[in-house]
């Protein structure tokens, strides 16, 4: 036995002196009788409920291209959800999503899209209901298209948006900014092919983008500066869009808005400002403001340029040339440039306007003549160049990979960084904290109350796995097919200078699936969420583009989402937390998870938390490296 | 790690109660002292990768002194030493931050467009395979280096910084050996990272060292619990260094490297990580099944994760109705046309034309019918690379005016007039009822037959795990293949296909000048665009036209005619298209071709060679069954429909 003391002392000092890797033996024994530490893991107070699923599902269609009323299979690449309160008090309210595509559909319509629905709370079970509606065009069922064809003329890549806090109204934005017709035809190609090839069409009924390509001439009366232009196909796209989810058709396109490849906006509380994020590089911050709260047709369109003594500079609506061309005319004015905005969400209690700037990897080369013609870039951007050792944003080796989200105080008209993505070692998240926590490429953006207390909800979308985006510590980083992780995150914007340390990871969400479109019911029970393309080995319906509802947000209090509070302790402990579905562990540490016949499933390496969410109700075996052993009942 | 370093003998001993009845008694105290030793080992290789780091970054720090001073030869020999500094620390750099790797330090001399972006931006190659064509070039443009190098520089500095801050498992440390072992093999030997120089196989041999130098420290370890796993290592590691050294490219038997090497090497490294019981990652989503031990074994590549078909309770019941509706010519518009219309099971799923027959009977469809077999690997689908799940290929077939002319509500209002379909459905799909019937599970069901669609047992494949005796015309076709003739560096084994070894996670294609006609001087390049036109908006960028997915050469023996527009009959004439360096060498030549565009300069025995080791790869066995029965319907008109379709 002496022996056996002193090779156990000599390991676990060397454990602790060293950072030590142990290997966990594959099977252990359970002796009879042996009652370790039992630790129960409840279910999550929060589950999942299927609502519609792209692809898949049918969708109610007006006549469209000389096809009459029918249904379709709904588009899918769902992103934006937006939601309007019912004031009637019969239902809930209206449900709209956004397909961020461009092919061409004969019912549904070319391009992208949006799909209305109406749900209300089921009394008995608390889950949502689709209920069945008839429009005032005749149609009836359960989902229906948004008619943008016979409308406003078709949209594409329908990203983000705007729901307003105000009173419901919906707005998609059209990303993806196109430059010509054959951008958005995707059949027939002259754009950069520079073998200069003549027209060409692949056969295929399927695969094409917009077909009809002819000039487009604007019917919109609300803008007597463009009402009657008439224009190249492609500059009908690319703007915001209100559509009336009640009735599932498209309101008017908002030329006075500007044409930008928007992916996302919000309406203030005194439904005056309109603040507009836009996806590229540069991307201005724009907002539109009001003449009359609530009536957008008329107004003053302004960019934002941090450097002036009034910051907010006015392009002016009634100039169709200008709007048409506002990236020039941001950049004549010397506006602040950012590196792709996305979406825009406003806390609606101090009136603060967040969103997420999702960052591109190497800036440079898309900013730099801008920045020559005299647009300026962000301070932050200045401030990150001076730490990365380069000579500015427009250095081509400056490096922007992870991302942020930013804050505008409408008071001081001051732009701030809320969060910063990363992982960027020397300051966050600590290192001890990688990799459960890291932030790369956010871009939905969203605002909930949990506990009476403000929450950003923050979806990540990478830009790439390099860098420690994906981490490499994470099982499957490595060799992975499709296996990129894009994650949900809660932060309490109670916290003063938040770091990713402070992001709270939502798990309930189906394993693999790109996050987006997290928008809150009004009785703050259950979030909508869009899973946009997620991996096919997802068991149904997960492998499809969908919206679903993650219920139960109104009974949880703001310590339901953190870990134990306190020192580390030295003893080998777990603490589980249903709602995250994670268990916290009394220190980091390297750790064997065991079933319940002994066999090891998995070892955690350097962890302080581990994610159960995936793991089927049961008995486990957590041992460490000391061969302490804890239970736990997966319930 | 606060708690443990508090952690000491005294309170350790106050555990045993604790600690006895679990994994620890006395009689395993020697495996304890088998843990410290593993443990010395993760530390030494961690410390000699940081070494190499170093050694690396100084080594581009010489590089551009050299540059600098615009003297040839000197150039030459530090491009030399800086790639094989390179190539010590490969195998784990690699595996820490694969992408970044790809993309800064020794990526494929090709442009990129920027990922994930709103908007086209090219990226042009950068990194040690760019500066092997700049140096190598008859006068070297030095300032072209100088600026690469100070890229590199600049790149590796960030690289470095976050690869050395890791924190390295054991699991880790030989995942990433066994990945260099097969990099080596796949792309090494091939000449892959080396376009320009021809260093292949010296960097091969400072790569095998790099691989021994790590096992050293693990081998005390392994040799203690099991002396013939050890040996069985070292003996393939030694057996590699003899072979690789100075080895000529062309002559170098790359079949029995892999038999003596490579195959030991990869079974015997994961034998060493279940004896040393290192943990395997989760297989699950990995394309590489982590306890595959054979390259060429049929469980080396795991096929679900292809798929992107979530694993199901009915997988057997599901493969059947998709071979149902594979044959059934129910799903075309006017109940005549099948999948199996253009994809006959005996011709290995092709049909025999250069391009299948239209809807209308009178004209065809775009391209080349495919190859199904073996086509679940791959991270997308069809010539143009347009679709990324297999289970939604039948999208394409269905909407397609010439092909099924028909959308999923009209074969879902269909099959529901069908009892005996609708049992099988619902006997297939149980679990969601709303969507037991649907385009849903009709792609699923579609998707899984394609995916049951594989074979790993071709003469050759024998050949390769050491099960068969090597035929000597086999091995010299497929040395040629490998080697002389670059078929290899884009049709990569094993699936010899555009899916790059040795993540196996990325389909290529490529820009080969493929002519119109059979005319082999001033050819016309076909229209067809290829890539370009696949309506991916990120794929609208000018080096994607003309470019088409690399197919499996496997079964090439079935699959004539060729190319994606079947131009050629025969594979002496696809042959001598490469051997003339494709487009370039008949006239239908475009400047961002990626096939090399030098003649290969075959011979005919050589050529026949090839040929024999092509065909070498056919393997149809099993898959060939089909349905002796179509499900009937009430419509009568539409029962005594033709099983595989009329036409």
């Amino acid at each position: 036995m002496r022996t056996f003391y002193f090779l156990l002392g000599l390991m676990t000092l060397s454990a602790g002196a060293i950072n030590a890797q142990l290997v966990f033996p594959t099977e252990i024994e359970l002796p009879e009788g042996f009652a370790p530490t039992q630790v129960l893991m409840p279910g999550s107070p929060l589950d999942l409920q299927v609502l519609f699923i792209g692809g898949v599902d049918l969708v109610q269609t007006t006549p469209t291209y000389g096809n009459p009323a029918g249904v379709a299979v709904a588009k899918e690449w769902h992103d934006f959800i937006g939601f309007t309160p019912d004031d009637t008090g019969e239902t809930m309210g209206w449900v709209t999503v956004n397909h961020e595509s461009i092919y061409n559909d004969d019912r549904i319509g070319d391009g992208g899209g949006m799909t209305a629905f109406r749900v209300e709370r089921d009394p008995i079970t608390g889950l949502l209901n689709v209920v069945d509606q008839e429009l005032s065009d005749g149609r009836e069922g359960k989902f229906f298209n948004v008619d943008f064809v016979n409308t406003v003329g078709e949209t594409g890549m329908n990203c983000g948006g705007i729901s307003s806090v105000v009173d419901g109204r919906i707005w998609t934005a059209e990303e993806w900014f196109r430059g010509d017709n054959s951008a958005i035809n995707n059949g027939v190609f002259s754009n950069n092919n520079a073998l200069g090839a003549g027209p060409y069409g692949i056969g295929s009924s399927s695969n094409q983008g917009v077909r009809d390509t002819s000039e487009f001439t604007i019917d919109s009366p609300d803008f007597p500066a463009f009402d009657g232009m008439t224009i190249p196909k492609y500059q009908n796209f690319n703007w915001m869009v209100e559509i009336d989810p009640r009735e599932a058709t498209a309101i008017r396109k908002q030329y006075n808005w500007g044409r930008q490849g928007f992916e996302g906006g919000a309406i203030t509380p005194d439904n005056k400002y309109v603040y507009l994020g836009v996806d590229a590089t540069p991307g201005f911050w724009l907002r539109f403001v009001a003449d009359t709260p609530g009536d957008f047709t008329q107004g003053d369109l302004q960019v934002y340029k941090h450097d002036a003594d009034n910051k907010w500079i006015s392009i002016g609506e009634n100039d169709p040339e200008k709007l048409l061309n506002l990236s020039a005319e941001a950049v004549a004015v010397g506006a602040t440039m950012y590196n792709r905005n996305e979406w825009v969400t406003v806390d609606p209690n101090t009136g603060d306007i967040y969103w997420t700037e999702t960052g591109r990897d190497e800036p440079a080369g898309s900013w730099n003549d801008e920045a020559a013609a005299g647009a300026v870039f962000a301070p932050h951007h200045l401030a990150r160049a001076i730490e990365q050792g380069v000579t500015g944003p427009d250095a081509e080796d400056y490096k922007d990979y992870y991302g942020r989200v930013l804050k505008y105080d409408a008071i001081t008209e001051e732009v701030s960084v809320a969060i910063e993505g990363g992982p960027f070692f020397e300051v966050s998240p600590l290192e001890a904290d990688y990799p459960e926590k890291h932030l790369s490429n956010p871009d939905g953006l969203s605002f909930m109350e949990i506990d009476g207390q403000s929450f950003l909800i923050i979806c990540e979308d990478l830009n790439g796995d390099d860098h420690g985006r994906m981490p490499f510590e994470n099982d499957n980083a490595n060799g992975g097919l499709g296996n990129r992780l894009c994650e949900l995150f809660l932060l309490d914007l109670s916290i003063e200078d938040a770091v990713v340390d402070d992001l709270i990871r939502i798990t309930a969400v189906p394993l693999g699936a790109e996050i987006t479109g997290a928008v809150v019911t009004p009785d703050g029970k259950s979030l909508l969420v869009n899973s946009q393309h997620p991996s096919g080995i997802n068991p149904f319906p997960y492998n499809h583009s969908l919206t679903f509802a993650i219920h139960g947000f109104d009974e949880l209090l703001v310590s339901n989402l953190t870990g134990p509070n306190g020192v580390p302790s030295e003893t080998f402990s777990a603490y589980p937390n249903p709602t995250l579905q994670t268990v916290f562990l009394n220190d980091r540490q390297d750790v064997a998870l065991y079933s319940q016949l002994g066999q090891r499933l998995r070892v955690y390496r350097n962890v302080s938390q581990i994610d159960v969410s995936q793991l089927a109700a049961g008995i486990y075996y957590l041992q460490n490296e000391n061969g302490e052993t804890i239970e736990i009942v997966k319930e | 790690m606060r708690g443990i370093i508090i952690f000491t003998i005294t309170t350790s001993i106050c555990y045993l109660s604790l600690l006895l009845p679990f994994g620890m008694s006395t009689e395993q105290s020697s495996a304890n002292r088998g843990r410290s030793e593993l443990e010395a080992a993760r530390l030494a290789v961690i410390g000699d990768f940081k070494v190499g780091l170093d050694k690396l970054s100084r080594e581009i720090e010489l590089y551009q002194q050299v540059a600098a001073t615009e003297q040839v030869a000197q150039l030459r020999q530090q491009h030399a030493a800086t790639r094989e500094a390179f190539k010590r620390v490969e195998w784990l750099l690699e595996y820490i931050d694969p992408t970044a790797v790809k993309r800064f330090i020794n990526g494929a001399p090709l442009p990129k467009t920027e990922p994930h972006v709103p908007a086209i931006v090219i990226i042009e190659p950068s990194g040690l395979q760019r500066l092997d064509e700049l140096v190598w070039e008859e006068e070297p443009d030095f300032a072209a280096v100088r600026k690469m190098l100070n890229k590199l520089q600049r790149e590796y500095a960030d690289l470095q910084l976050y690869a050395r801050n890791r924190r390295l498992q054991h699991r880790q440390l030989f995942e990433a050996l066994r990945l260099e072992v097969v990099r080596i093999f796949t792309l090494g030997v091939s000449g892959f990272d080396t376009p320009a120089s021809g260093l292949a196989m010296t960097e091969n041999l400072a790569t095998l060292l790099a691989i021994d130098h790590v096992y050293d420290y693990y081998a005390e370890s392994v040799e203690e619990q099991d002396a013939i796993l050890h040996r069985r290592i070292v003996t393939a590691l030694r057996r590699g260094e003899e072979l690789l050294s100075g080895a000529d490219f062309n002559t170098f038997n790359r079949l029995t490297f892999l038999t003596e090497v490579i195959n030991p090497l990869t079974s015997g490294l994961v034998d060493a990580q279940e004896l040393l019981e290192v943990e395997f990652s989760a297989a699950a989503r990995n394309p590489v099944n982590p306890r595959a031990k054979l390259l060429f074994g049929a469980d080396w590549l795991n096929a679900d994760v292809y798929a992107k078909l979530p694993l199901s309770d009915y997988e057997a019941a599901r493969v059947e109705l998709g071979r149902l509706l594979f044959f059934d010519p129910i799903l075309s518009t006017n109940n005549q046309r099948a999948c199996a219309s253009c994809h006959l099971p005996e011709k290995a799923f092709t049909d025999g034309s250069a391009r299948s027959l239209a809807l209308d009977r009178e004209g065809t469809i775009l391209r080349n019918s495919p190859t199904l077999i073996n086509s679940v690997f791959a991270e997308k689908f069809f010539y143009d690379l347009r679709e990324e799940r297999l289970d939604r290929q039948i999208k394409h077939v269905v909407h397609d005016s010439l092909e099924f002319a028909t959308d999923f509500i009209e074969i879902v209002e269909k099959l529901s007039q069908s009892e005996e379909y609708v049992a099988l459905f619902r006997a297939a799909y149980p679990e969601n009822p709303d969507y037991m019937l649907s385009r849903y599970s009709v792609s699923d069901a579609l998707g899984r037959f394609v995916k049951s669609l594989r074979a790993h047992n071709s003469p050759f494949d024998r050949m390769a795990r050491g099960e068969a005796a090597a035929d000597s015309e086999v091995a010299a076709g497929f040395n040629l293949f490998m080697g002389k003739a670059a078929c290899g560096t884009c049709h990569f084994a094993p699936t010899f296909s555009g899916l790059v070894p040795p993540y196996f996670r990325e389909s290529e294609s490529e820009v080969l000048g493929v002519p119109a006609t059979k005319v082999w001087e001033n050819a016309q390049i076909d229209s067809d665009l290829g890539r370009l036109t696949n309506s991916k908006p990120g794929d609208e960028a000018y080096f994607h036209a003309f470019s088409f997915k690399t197919p499996t050469v496997r079964n090439a023996a079935l699959t004539a005619p060729y190319m994606h527009n079947g131009v050629y009959a025969e594979l002496e004439e696809v042959m001598d298209f490469y051997n003339r360096g494709g487009g370039a060498g008949i006239g239908s030549f475009v400047d961002h071709q990626t096939l090399p565009p030098d003649a290969l300069e075959l011979d005919t025995e050589e050529i026949g060679s090839l040929i024999t080791f092509m065909e070498a790869l056919t393997d149809t066995s099993g898959l060939t069954k089909t349905p002796i029965h179509l499900p009937e319907f009430s419509v009568a008109e539409w029962n005594g429909r033709r099983i595989g379709g009329e036409y």
